[in-house]
């Protein structure tokens, strides 16, 4: 693959967060961008994701400082709401702006 | 991806996938039994404790509604708190449907006082009318498409009434029947909504059986 820093066109690419790029992690990130917060049960309906690929997804988000998971029981069931930070809001924005610049400017 | 990633439609969708239970619909077919049956019950009870008496039917509906949400619906579908944008439309919805409620009471309480000085067709158009609007409003304000096709029937619904009283000899201005068949017809579609929204999201197994990472 060639190299897109030798393309200035491409640059933006180059810089894209591979956190946020992966295809899973960008609908739990595009859902949770548009709320405040949601479950678990919510995410995985909206996603279409199983409980142990969001589980995966959401902890490599948690890592990166894009989500904060909050723990709570709910009467006796473990019950989890997941929000993202400001830097995952600002992260999530940051990969709009350079998806958009590059591929508005591809030719049809 | 074949579909364009609009947030507006994300958003939208994550809205209606926890508001569109067709529990409302059964709530508001309720609703419209009493358009049905008040004016066959004036007779008995007067115009007053005719529409009063559903009040306890509304609310024990309502009650069932919370309690079927809260044990049945979140868990299966889960729950989210929606943004700032949501939340400013929800409260200019909850102003403006205040000031509809607040016209069709007032509409209402003229009506009651003047009902026999009034033209069958104009308490028909004006009911209609609002009926039509608020349906309408809510639809746009809740992104719940389903109102608009309510809102239609609801509108039309006192006119068909008004003709089949002068055409056909239907008592009580036609009501029972049009509202009659209105809230039948809610209930029937919230209930296929409901039924369906269970077959579709059983629930998650691990919700039950594991704990969350």
């Amino acid at each position: 693959m060639a190299d897109p820093k030798h393309n200035p066109d491409l640059h933006p690419l180059a810089d894209i967060d591979q956190v946020v790029h992966a295809p899973a992690r960008l609908m739990v990130l595009t859902y949770l961008y548009v709320v405040e917060s949601a479950d678990y049960v919510f995410l995985m309906r909206l996603t279409g994701l199983t409980w142990g690929n969001l589980s995966t997804h959401l902890s490599r988000l948690e890592e990166a400082g894009y989500v904060e998971i909050l723990k709570e029981f709910r009467g006796k069931k473990p019950h989890s709401t997941i929000r993202l930070t400001p830097q995952g809001r600002e992260a999530f924005r940051e990969y709009k702006k350079s998806m958009q610049q590059v591929l508005d400017d591809l030719p049809d | 991806m074949s579909e364009s990633i609009s947030l507006k439609e994300a958003e939208r969708r994550a809205f209606r996938s926890t508001f569109d239970d067709g529990l409302w619909d059964v709530f508001l077919g309720f609703f419209f039994l009493m358009f049905a049956f008040a004016p066959i019950l004036s007779v008995y009870l007067g115009d007053f404790w005719s529409s009063a008496v559903f009040l306890p039917v509304w609310i024990l509906v309502y009650l069932a509604i919370l309690c079927i949400r809260k044990r049945i619906v979140k868990p299966r579908m889960g729950v989210a708190k929606y943004g700032r944008s949501r939340q400013v439309k929800m409260k200019r919805f909850t102003v403006i449907m205040l000031v509809i409620n607040t016209i069709l009471f007032l509409l209402g309480l003229y009506a009651a006082a003047n009902f026999r000085a009034m033209p069958g067709w104009t308490v028909a158009v004006v009911l209609g009318l609002m009926l039509l609007m608020g349906f309408s409003l809510s639809a746009y304000f809740l992104d719940f498409n389903r109102l608009y096709l309510y809102g239609l029937l609801a509108g039309f619904a006192p006119l068909v009434g008004e003709w089949l009283f002068l055409n056909k000899g239907a008592s009580h201005h036609g009501y029972p029947i049009v509202f009659g068949f209105m809230a039948v017809f809610m209930v029937v579609v919230g209930l296929v909504v409901f039924l369906r929204l269970l077959r579709e999201n059983p629930l998650p197994e691990e919700e039950i059986s594991q704990e969350e990472p």
